[in-house]
């Protein structure tokens, strides 16, 4: 799953560790969220739309190739 | 409190209580355990609270479990090759010793038995053999001859038996490990 955390964290000119504190997760998930090597719960998806003000499509696009039912589920 | 100074406080609490648990076992104190346990479990607890970083989110939950259910895979298959390869040395006449027994009729009557220990798996020839004892009249044998018939068996198979038992020791590990992750999927196969 793909998403824009970097983008919409750069236009509100917010660091990392700080993204991280408001949603209450690490460093290192919002890294790995960023290069799309995790992907997160609905809950923190939820979180990270409602910190930069935006709908959760805004900042996570499903594609059906990578995350449909033949999709790895790893990402 | 940073995270890492959590750490180094949980590792230092939980090092202190298993060293202050063996001394009191090793010592016969049993009351040492009672205060050391809960008071640790205090100390971390209260180190967590003071922490005021992120400890754990969904993202480590995820790689922490995933992880032990690697370790959990990598130990069964390992602990079950060295569980078989090991209580094979008690089952297998291919890796234990080879005991004989030789009757010599004696000069005045009397019967002696040389009774040899012979290498696993090599055949009854000088160079297989480990050591031997020679009881000299087996018909009227003491007791001190009896016990060191009965010493030179157990010696002989000790090495397996110690195996034997190493096998046998993982084999239950593994079955209660395996039996412990049941219970635990099977509770958190309810709960979600």
């Amino acid at each position: 799953m793909k998403n824009r955390i970097r983008v919409l964290r750069a236009e509100r000119e917010m660091t990392q560790e700080e993204l991280a504190a408001l949603v209450g997760v690490t460093r290192n998930t919002i890294i790995s969220m960023e290069k799309n090597k995790y992907c997160p719960s609905l809950k923190l998806a939820y979180r990270i739309a409602r910190t930069f003000d935006v709908g959760i499509d805004d900042v996570f696009m499903y594609e059906e190739d990578v995350d449909g039912p033949a999709g790895d589920d790893e990402a | 409190m940073k995270r890492l100074t959590y750490l180094a406080c949980t590792l230092a609490v939980s090092l202190l209580v298993a060293a202050m648990i063996g001394w009191s076992v090793a010592a016969g104190n049993f009351l040492v355990p009672v205060i050391a346990i809960p008071l640790g479990i205090v100390v971390v607890l209260a180190c967590r609270r003071n922490v005021q970083e992120v400890i754990g989110d969904e993202r480590l939950s995820k790689v922490r479990s995933k992880a032990a259910l690697r370790t959990l895979e990598v130990a069964v298959i390992a602990g079950a090759i060295a569980a078989v390869i090991l209580y094979s040395f008690i089952i297998s006449e291919s890796l234990s010793p080879k005991i004989t027994g030789s009757v010599y009729l004696n000069d005045d009557g009397t019967s002696s038995m040389v009774i040899s220990l012979y290498r696993p798996g090599g055949g009854e020839t000088r160079e297989n053999l480990i050591r031997s004892v020679t009881i000299p009249d087996i018909n009227s044998m003491n007791e001190a001859e009896a016990l060191i018939y009965y010493q030179f068996r157990r010696e002989a198979f000790l090495e397996n038996e110690r195996n034997g038992i190493a096998g046998m020791t993982i084999g239950a590990s593994l079955a209660a490990l395996l039996a412990t992750f049941g219970a635990f999927y099977l509770y958190y196969d309810r709960k979600y």
